[in-house]
């Protein structure tokens, strides 16, 4: 799970996905390992998620820890329009590093879609670019189990 | 050459000109040495021509090395080589150190894993000798275990000191960090070993990206309390084990291992792995033993317990058992010896203890109860073993009261001295010296209330017993309802009143007083109401005829007793002729002169 700082990736784990370990490990590994088993194809998937610390100006994202990655998860907070720029420059050097792996896009918060500085237009262009966008609310739950889904299916096909 | 020239020469070399002569020196160069030059010319160009002379220069190069060795003169080869071949593994290493490292991986293992064994038994030997002076008790339980068990003490003190067992092994995906295989012992909690190995594999990189500038060297181990995470890694995959306690530097070998065989084993489903774990389900037989070795190492081990080991622990067992069995049959004999000596007359116990394996005895002994030391010997106890403290003292025990009487008194030989409830009794024949001083001693023995002489006889009168005896057999027979004595017995009537004076003669000698009884019988026939005055006048008959033949009356008694004492049963005649009879019996009777024998008493002394 990538994403810049605050954009609800914890959040997202929180609710939906098997943890054993504190979130103190962000700020001091920079990395938090959890678990979430989903039904795709007609298989049970287990998928390992690394979530990575949010970069900021204070910690530089590891790129060590995205080695061996099937896929992974681009999260973005929708009321907050340079997460979208810092995501996709991040996604630049995720590709750079790994070389090409399934992703897809979550536009987190779709709560307060009212507040959103991503318009249509942007998502359209977005998904012209070839992402799988899905639009999350981690707060009301809103299609966060289909990111997971929309993940495994997408690792499976490749 | 020559013989070109000459034939040459008719077509007239006098109209040739010189440049013809050169001409012609160059056409026959040209014939003669043509092929050789286009031969040369080639070979130049082939010398010439870098990338013609690489090609040839390839093509043998390889077979020209293979024949240098076969010469044998393959140092200069190498010394050749040597420079090239380090330059180039240094460019390669500095172009990436992974090609090198994992071509190495499965000889440098091995190799390493040889040189640590060994360095960690040259270790061991010299902690053997370390420890070959402890003697201190745990010491001793280590030795007697490495006896029994065959290994090195040193090995068993190592193994005492880093007791462990490895709780879960974890055989996880180098690159994603997922789980291959993941083992857990008995009754261990866990949590779910997905996130456990992506977190693992995090940590590792975090600590690679963190502390350390290579990138090939990785996490060790972690440790938390007496929880220990072992890591090792090989070029597709990680080994995790969770540690409880210490494990021996052995225990990494094991990992090490197991993790060679299953890289070997494995290596291609390792690289193409994309996150099915199934083929590595069978991984479980390799990574099994590192759960359950160490469990079992001690059980396994002990089977190989030597013969001379069984012997000797056999010997030990027999000898604790013996001493065991020496202790509690000692403590029993002393047990014993006590409860006797207790039990024994004229010995008070009043304190005894064991110290240091000398039993210590106090208490008051009478100098004539039984001596200890051969009661110590009766018990099969060694009298050194025991200090006896008996203080003296006087027992009113009645052994020890007919001890001491005998002791003081010389009683002979037939004089039995007895003491009860303090009376002493004597009875037997004795000197009537040996009565009088009896009778004036032995009041004043200690433990003596009073004494009891009344069976005690004067053995002088022994002297008389025969002529008694002889007297008292007679029988003098009478006819049938008469008081007159049968005819036919005056010899025998005549030797009575012989044997009766030398009885009086002997008796007065020993101032005795002797009383003939002389007894009248009848037989049963007769009319009733006469048969006892007749036996009176029997007797008186028999007292007449002594008389008359000057017996003194005073010593005479005559008494009848009728059909009431028969000497005989009446079937027959013989034996009613027996009871028409008479018969004696003889008594002595001190002199008034001498102490007249008789119970006394007397008050003692205390003591």
């Amino acid at each position: 799970m990538l994403g810049s700082f605050s954009v609800g990736k914890s959040s997202l784990v929180r609710r939906f996905v098997e943890s054993i370990f504190d979130e103190k490990y962000h700020t001091t590994i920079g990395v938090k390992v959890d678990k979430k088993v989903v039904q795709a194809s007609g298989e049970e998937v287990t998928l390992v998620l690394w979530d990575i610390h949010g970069e900021d100006i204070y910690q530089k994202m590891r790129m060590n820890y995205l080695r061996g990655m099937s896929g992974y998860l681009l999260v973005i907070d929708g009321t907050r329009r340079q997460t979208l720029i810092d995501a996709l420059s991040l996604n630049e050097r995720v590709v750079k590093e790994i070389g090409p792996v399934p992703a897809v896009l979550v536009l987190n918060k779709s709560d307060l879609i009212d507040q959103w500085e991503i318009d249509d237009a942007q998502q359209a262009k977005l998904a012209k670019d070839g992402w799988k966008i899905v639009k999350t609310s981690a707060r009301s739950g809103e299609a966060v189990e289909d990111v997971f889904l929309q993940l495994a299916k997408a690792i499976l096909a490749t | 050459m020559a013989e070109q020239a000459t034939r040459r020469a008719p077509t007239g070399p006098t109209q040739e000109t010189p440049t013809d002569k050169q001409r012609d020196y160059e056409e026959l160069r040209r014939l003669i040495v043509g092929p050789e030059k286009e031969g040369i010319a080639a070979i130049e160009d082939r010398l010439e021509n870098v990338e013609r002379r690489t090609e040839d220069v390839s093509t043998v190069v390889a077979e020209a090395i293979q024949l240098r060795r076969e010469k044998g003169d393959d140092h200069a080869l190498a010394e050749a080589l040597a420079p090239t071949i380090q330059a180039t593994l240094r460019e390669s290493v500095r172009r990436d150190p992974h090609v090198l490292a994992d071509a190495l991986f499965p000889v440098m293992g091995p190799a390493i894993r040889k040189s640590i064994t060994e360095t960690l038994r040259s270790m061991l030997e010299s902690f053997n000798e370390a420890l070959e002076h402890s003697l201190s008790l745990q010491g001793m339980q280590w030795r007697i275990e490495a006896m029994r068990t065959g290994k090195s003490f040193a090995e068993i003190a190592i193994m005492h000191s880093l007791l462990f067992r490895v709780e879960q092994v974890f055989l996880i995906h180098k690159e994603t960090g997922l789980v291959l295989n993941h083992l857990v012992a008995p009754s261990v909690a866990t949590q779910d070993p997905d996130m456990i190995a992506g977190m693992l594999t995090a940590i590792q990189q975090f600590v690679r990206d963190s502390f350390s500038s290579k990138s090939t060297e990785s996490l060790g181990s972690l440790n938390v309390g007496e929880l220990e995470v072992w890591l090792e890694e090989s070029p597709d995959a990680v080994l995790a084990a969770v540690i409880r306690g210490h494990a021996p530097q052995d225990y990494r070998l094991a990992m090490n291992e197991a993790l060679e065989n299953i890289q070997r084993h494995y290596g291609p489903a390792l690289s193409q792995f994309k996150g099915d774990a199934g083929p590595f389900r069978s991984a479980e037989e390799k990574l099994a033993p590192l759960l359950e070795t160490h469990y079992k190492q001690g059980n396994g081990e002990s089977k190989k317990t030597p013969k001379a080991a069984i012997v000797v622990g056999a010997l030990l067992g027999a000898l604790v058992l013996g001493w065991i069995v020496y202790s509690t049959y000692l403590i029993l004999q002393w047990r014993k010896f006590l409860h006797a000596l207790d039990h024994q007359p004229g010995i008070v116990l009043v304190s005894h203890s064991n110290s240091g394996g000398k039993f210590q005895i106090q208490g008051f002994r009478d100098p004539y109860s039984a001596d200890p030391s051969k009661l110590l010997s009766d018990a099969n106890l060694d009298p050194k073993d025991a200090d006896l403290q008996l203080a003296p003292y006087y027992s009113l025990d009645d052994a020890i009261v007919g001890r001491r009487s005998a002791e003081i008194l010389h009683p002979p030989a037939g004089v039995k001295l007895a003491s009860k409830n303090g009376q002493l009794v004597a009875e037997g024949a004795a000197p009537p010296q040996w009565i009088a001083e009896f009778e004036a001693h032995a009041p004043w023995i200690a433990g003596v209330t009073s004494i009891d002489d009344s069976r005690l006889d004067n053995s002088d009168l022994a002297v008389l017993k025969p002529l008694k005896t002889t007297i008292e057999s007679v029988v003098v027979l009478f006819p049938v309802g008469s008081a007159q004595i049968e005819t036919g017995q005056d010899d025998k009537l005549a030797q009575i009143g012989k044997d009766f004076q030398d009885l009086l003669t002997q008796a007065a000698r020993l101032h005795e007083s002797v009383t003939v009884e002389v007894t009248g019988h009848t037989d049963s026939t007769g009319i009733e109401g006469t048969n006892l005055p007749l036996s009176q006048d029997r007797a008186d008959a028999v007292r007449s005829h002594f008389l008359r033949h000057g017996i003194k009356p005073a010593n005479m008694r005559t008494v009848g007793v009728g059909t009431s004492q028969p000497l005989h049963s009446e079937d027959t005649e013989e034996g009613r002729q027996y009871n028409r009879s008479v018969t004696f019996r003889i008594a002595f009777t001190p002199l008034p002169v001498t102490a007249s024998p008789g119970a006394r008493s007397s008050a003692l002394s205390g003591n």
